[in-house]
């Protein structure tokens, strides 16, 4: 008993009162530092953006785990694939998949369409213009976002990289083999972090994205695989409907424009 | 015999899952190794404790391999508004914050429409007979395929499904 109050006595000692914090010197108060916004990192974002600004073929592939939240806060977790077929400047393929559903979009630089395998359905709209264009077209009126859009709107004017908050290199790491640079960025309820490939072909590796607008703050985790200059058959840009195939509407986001 | 049957039906789930599991990667081998001539093999073969039934149910071998969520728990579609999914960075960091674009903020990804937020499940038991969250086979006829979002959905008359993996799932009109 007597011991037991002794050591209530020490831990009570032990832990500094609120008075014993304020006092603790103010020299170096905890304000961002002067360069929050680290510059290289910046500048590593404009390298990469602008090398894959001169990827004229390519092939990419993710996995992907996303996290959505409950209405209690509980997360629960999902995956996805997904590869595309690129060719600059307008043709895309995209076989986007999960254990739940599987989707293709396929765009020659006239029209576009989403196709579903397993109903065998498909929506058809004509657009032109390139890439990066059709990601911001695609997500303005119809609400469909792209795997690994940040890929074609990096080095565009899409892409701003003045409203960064923070921005600081996280040192190296490997991912997939490659040695990486790591950088993490602030903006608005977004944390994210970038790996990209060290050396003379800066290719993303691996993105991180946290949302902070939600106390659960749900994760999203992107790897990324690339394969430069694949052989990839024209044909493969334009959809042709398989037998038995059904055109449905596309019916445009409620509030898109 | 009676007691370990009446185990077995007693027993866990996960054995059930488990069996049906085997039986089905049975089926979808025999079906990959034999070609046409063995395809029931598997089924046969494993047959015991009605299991065959099971996997006959999934399609036996040969098809590509698929998941069944009849079983999910509706809380886990219940997904609140709050729950952005952040798949893509300058779409989330830019248009957002200028007020525009992130009209389906789901991600490419997120093939889970949320269908139940505890009103919207209240309210529509009240209303009609098609629960949102719930599962079925098949949709009635006379439905309507529509693209919306990047998704296919099938519009019933008021009542809306969605695709999963073979089934389909009855959520809350997407627009």
């Amino acid at each position: 008993m007597v011991r037991s109050i002794l050591m209530l006595g020490l831990l009570v000692a032990l832990v500094p009162g609120p008075e014993a914090r304020a006092q603790t010197p103010p020299a170096s108060p905890t304000k961002p530092a002067a360069n929050a916004v680290d510059p290289a990192s910046i500048q590593a974002l404009k390298d990469m953006g602008a090398y894959l600004r001169t990827l004229k073929r390519f092939r990419v592939s993710t996995e992907h785990s996303g996290e959505r939240v409950l209405a209690d806060g509980q997360k629960l977790q999902h995956t996805a694939r997904a590869e595309l077929d690129v060719q600059r400047p307008d043709k895309i393929r995209v076989a986007m998949k999960s254990a739940r559903s599987e989707r293709e979009l396929i765009y020659n630089g006239k029209t576009v369409t989403l196709y579903t395998p397993a109903q065998k359905y498909y929506s058809t709209v004509e657009f032109t213009g390139a890439l990066h264009q059709l990601v911001d077209r695609l997500e303005e009126r119809y609400g469909v976002q792209l795997p690994l859009q940040d890929l074609f709107l990096f080095g565009t004017p899409s892409a701003p990289l003045d409203k960064i908050e923070s921005a600081m290199n996280a040192g190296q790491d490997i991912v997939g083999g490659d040695v990486c640079d790591h950088y993490a960025f602030r903006q608005g309820s977004i944390d994210w972090q970038i790996w990209i490939r060290t050396g003379d072909k800066p290719l993303p590796r691996k993105l991180v994205i946290v949302n902070r607008g939600d106390e659960a703050r749900p994760q999203s985790v992107s790897l990324i695989t690339w394969k430069l200059n694949p052989e990839i058959n024209a044909a493969a840009f334009t959809f042709t409907p398989p037998k038995g195939a059904k055109k449905i509407e596309m019916v445009a986001a409620k509030s898109g424009k | 015999m009676t007691n370990s049957a009446g185990r077995i039906a007693a027993g866990s789930a996960v054995v059930t899952v488990l069996m049906v599991f085997a039986l089905s990667t049975l089926a979808e081998a025999a079906a990959h190794r034999g070609g046409g001539g063995r395809g029931g093999g598997g089924r046969e073969g494993g047959g015991r404790e009605g299991g065959g039934g099971h996997a006959s149910a999934r399609g036996g071998g040969g098809q590509a391999r698929q998941v069944n969520n009849s079983r999910a728990d509706v809380r886990s579609n219940n997904v609140r508004n709050t729950s952005v999914n952040n798949v893509n960075v300058n779409r989330n960091v830019n248009v957002n914050v200028e007020g525009g674009g992130c009209h389906n903020c789901r991600g490419w990804d997120n093939d889970y429409h949320p269908v139940a937020t505890a009103a919207a499940v209240t309210a529509t038991v009240a209303v009609t007979s098609a629960i949102v969250g719930s599962m079925v086979r098949t949709v009635p006829a006379g439905c309507v395929p529509v693209n919306y979002g990047g998704m296919v959905y099938q519009q019933c008359g008021t009542t809306w499904y969605q695709p999963q993996a073979g089934q389909y799932i009855v959520v809350n009109p997407p627009y």
